[in-house]
């Protein structure tokens, strides 16, 4: 022991140490406390509307009975869209960042750099932008354009993880493959994507999982659509932003299918966080062993 | 053909395979190599020892041009196998690297299974009817001594087998494609010693069809294997010679410095 | 089936066969690289087109307003007067108490999952912590309405009225009606949303401290909160800013969690206790019902500023990030 062992500075000093460390608990105890709040609150409350018809009728007039089935259709599609032009894009944008611009820093870092800003930017900018682009030059809102409002949220995740995952493939697998004479092209796709497939992978269910959350970038595209859209040229109905509609709105009937909606995102969202975490976990100690 | 003895007094009549002159390699400012120069005879066991960072490592990742893959480094003079510059740029990459196998420190099987690793240059190369493939797989891992350990899981993942395995497999995996050089960086130092000894007496069989250049920090290791050592000291080839001598009346105070133990 | 001996089988590739392919696989691979390099150029491109697109879209309001157009609080759809101050000011004043909550927060988050915590303990406690981040921002904003709104309203708004809210000098802040919604409540829905994100940067951080420089700290008798304050903090102090201000742009961007608790009110008040509006929720909320077109290009002209703050916000916080990268030589 110092010294001071006894002394009042050191009796200060433990205070200290100690006010810190409650404070520590105190604040992981605040995260944790409104995490489950939120997440009983909208288990309950989904819960309590969810039934059948919530999966068979479309959403209803004002004050009506009905359900989400196209809200559930239309962001289905929208996703769909969203991560087949996004991941691919993606995972060949994360390719060249990783693999071919050894002789290009500049452009490597700047991609990687606005890369990282893309990810974080606010995802309503992303859906004004397509605005400009898909809607307003040609009239009328689309789910088309809501799923490429999508793929933009899906990219920049895409091909951070791609990056990352590839990098994290040892030298010498590369070399053990350049020196059987293998051109480079089928070296990345044959063996390290082979090697790097269940960080990609996960990469492209995370961005799956954060655009079926997304309501603002379909605002401004997909917009809303009250009944099943014959097809993905007019405006079309999701699930975020018909609780958004629905949740703003004075009627009872909508609320209770906003809570609905609001379940059936959560748990598929947090099921897919969850479960690629676990699929990425369960696979690093494959390969480990 | 070539002289298949060991014995050193006779060797003026081994062919040269690979001819090293006047090499420098540098990587971006930093001067790597200087002037190397020696010729790497065929069908026999050459070891590259020194201590750290003496460059062995980087002489033998010249001779299949491993480096290319980076920016940055660059190679001057020449290396001729049989003959032939590989430095030039005509003389292309791939086909370098049919006639040059390399087997890593680390053993990297891919992520497939036992059977296709060894096909998968096969597969590139050659479209072969599927007997003939096979017969080719079976006849590496023979050479490899792994045949029979494996044979009746071919399918199974390659991942599954034991460190020393993993390393017989990627060496029958380079020489699959029936390289004439076969470079071998440090191949042993994470295996064990059991692995390590089967592993070397692996290459004891090989030195028969292939010209075997190896890079090892283990001197012991290189007195078993090599029938010629090349010592490496700060980027210059100190001295090169036959093993036997090498070892026991080494021509430069460096190289006796090293081998006594002085330093490194 | 016989084993053919090694020499037997021969020599694999003739020069021939591999010198037609050279020129073949060249191609390939030039190819190839040129297909990525488009996608990683397309990744540039998506930034400097939304940011020009936003800028056309909202040129006639620039043009019309001039700078004014940042200080004004006018919002008038009839007279066709658009002012982007108000909900500027609804953007920094929630996104500043946001972060008055969550960067205390996620610092002690993160001290108790890096230092108190068990080891046990500290994956399943983060991974819960990670869980705030995943849900997606409208439950949030349902949450928000439907049970935060009515616990601040009846329990929280009227304390902080009759206590705080005569304090002096601050007390203006605190003083007004138990109406729920306003910026107070969303800025602490914010700062909950936001904690994950900062306090993960900060356990990552954390942990790449190198153990031989805490060990030696605790060798010379500090305890756990003075090797944190004294060794943890100082060596990865640019970086604890740089997720901070990664926290900051998704406060400044978030739409859907504030936009259902900020109230949508043209009106800017001293009182933290009413409604006011952000960027973000003004756009959500009243795009679809822009009806001339100055209106649509005020709105449009508001995601242009919103674009560039987060933007300027976002690069800062890479930066940051990582110059502790580049000072551990990664």
């Amino acid at each position: 022991m110092t010294l001071a062992a006894r002394g009042p500075r050191y009796r200060r000093r433990r205070a200290t140490d100690l006010i810190a460390k409650v404070l520590g608990v105190a604040a992981t105890l605040f995260g944790l406390f409104f995490l489950a709040w939120i997440l009983l609150v909208s288990l309950r409350n989904g819960v309590h509307a969810l039934n059948l018809q919530t999966f068979l009728q479309a959403t209803p007039s004002p004050g009506g009975q009905g359900g989400l089935a196209n809200a559930l259709f239309g962001s289905l599609v929208m996703s769909a869209i969203g991560v087949a032009i996004g991941a691919p894009l993606g995972v060949a944008a994360g390719t060249y960042l990783s693999e071919f611009a050894e002789r290009q820093p500049a452009l490597r870092e700047t991609v990687r750099f606005v890369n990282d800003i893309l990810l974080s930017a606010p995802s309503i900018v992303l859906g004004l932008f397509i605005y400009t682009l898909a809607v307003r030059t040609v009239g009328h809102f689309s789910g088309w354009a809501g799923g490429i409002a999508l793929a933009l949220i899906v990219l920049p995740v895409v091909v951070r993880t791609t990056d990352e995952t590839l990098r994290l493939v040892p030298n010498v697998m590369r070399e053990a493959a350049l020196s059987l004479g293998i051109p480079r092209w089928k070296v990345t796709i044959q063996v390290l994507y082979r090697a790097a497939a269940p960080g990609i992978l996960t990469g492209i269910l995370l961005g799956l999982a954060r655009i079926s959350g997304e309501t603002a970038p379909l605002l401004f595209t997909a917009l809303n659509n009250q009944y099943w859209a014959e097809n993905l040229n007019g405006p079309t109905a999701s699930v975020p932003v018909v609780i958004f509609q629905f949740a703003m709105s004075p009627y009872d009937t909508w609320h209770d299918l906003a809570w609905a909606g609001a379940f059936i995102v959560t748990v598929f969202v947090l099921l897919l966080s969850v479960g690629t975490r676990a699929y990425l976990l369960r696979n690093r100690m494959d390969s480990a062993g | 053909m070539n002289d298949r003895t060991s014995d050193p007094s006779l060797a003026e009549a081994t062919r040269t395979k690979i001819s090293v002159r006047g090499l420098d390699f540098y990587y971006n400012a930093s001067h790597a190599l200087k002037n190397v120069q020696f010729d790497v005879p065929e069908g026999k066991v050459t070891a590259i020892i020194g201590p750290s960072g003496c460059g062995k490592s980087t002489l033998l990742r010249v001779f299949n041009r491993i480096y290319s893959n980076y920016a940055g480094l660059r190679a001057t003079g020449q290396v001729l196998l049989d003959g032939e510059n590989i430095l030039a740029d005509s003389y292309s990459l791939n086909r370098l690297r049919t006639r040059v196998g390399m087997v890593f420190q680390k053993a990297v099987p891919f992520p497939l299974s036992i059977y296709e690793n060894v096909a998968y240059g096969l597969r590139h190369h050659v479209k072969l009817p599927r007997v003939q493939l096979e017969e080719r797989v079976e006849v590496a891992l023979r050479e490899a001594a792994l045949w029979s350990e494996v044979k009746d899981k071919l399918q199974s993942s390659a991942l599954s087998l034991s460190g020393g395995q993993q390393q017989r497999l990627c060496i029958a995996r380079a020489i699959a494609l029936r390289p004439q050089v076969l470079l071998l960086d440090e191949p042993t130092s994470a295996l064990d010693p059991i692995a390590t000894g089967r592993i070397e007496e692996l290459l004891n069989q090989l030195q028969r069809d292939y010209t075997i250049v190896i890079v090892t920090h283990n001197m012991q290791q290189a007195a078993r294997v090599s029938s010629y050592t090349a010592y490496m000291l700060l980027g210059e080839l100190m001295e090169f010679g036959a093993t036997a001598e090498l070892f026991t009346r080494p021509k430069k105070r460096q190289t006796e410095d090293y081998i006594t133990g002085r330093f490194g | 089936m016989s084993t053919p001996s090694a020499a037997a089988i021969g020599p694999l590739v003739d020069d021939a066969r591999v010198a037609a392919r050279v020129a073949v696989e060249a191609r390939q691979d030039a190819a190839f690289r040129v297909v990525l390099l488009a996608a990683a150029a397309f990744v540039l491109l998506v930034l400097g087109a939304a940011a020009a697109s936003m800028l056309w879209g909202g040129r006639d309001a620039f043009a019309t307003f001039g700078w004014k157009f940042l200080v004004s609080d006018q919002w008038d759809a009839v007279g066709h007067q658009f002012g982007a101050f108000v909900p500027i000011y609804g953007t920094l004043v929630s996104s500043a108490i946001a972060m008055v909550i969550a960067i205390p927060v996620s610092f002690g988050i993160a001290l108790f999952l890096t230092e108190i915590a068990p080891t046990w303990m500290r994956g399943p406690v983060g991974a819960a912590i990670e869980l705030l981040a995943g849900i997606p921002s409208i439950i949030y904003g349902m949450w928000g309405l439907f049970s935060f709104v009515p616990f601040m309203a009846e329990y929280v708004l009227p304390w902080v009225n009759r206590n705080i809210g005569q304090v002096p000098w601050i007390g203006p802040l605190f003083r007004g009606p138990p109406l729920g919604i306003g910026m107070l409540t969303a800025g602490i829905v914010l700062g909950i949303m936001v904690i994950p994100f900062i306090s993960s940067v900060m356990r990552d951080v954390f942990r790449t401290v190198p153990v031989s420089l805490r060990e030696s700290s605790y060798a010379l008798g500090s305890t756990t909160w003075e090797v944190v304050w004294n060794v943890v903090l100082p060596y990865t102090r640019s970086a604890v800013v740089g997720g901070i201000f990664l926290g900051l742009g998704r406060a400044l961007g978030e739409t859907m969690a504030v936009t259902f608790v900020l109230g949508n009110a043209h009106q800017l008040s001293t009182s933290l206790l009413m409604p006011g509006n952000s960027i973000a929720a003004t756009i959500a909320n009243e795009f679809t019902e822009a009806d001339s077109d100055i209106y649509l290009s005020s709105l449009i002209a508001l995601g242009f500023l919103l674009f560039v703050v987060t933007f300027v916000v976002l690069a800062i916080a890479r930066l940051m990030l990582h110059s502790l990268a580049r000072k551990e030589g990664r």
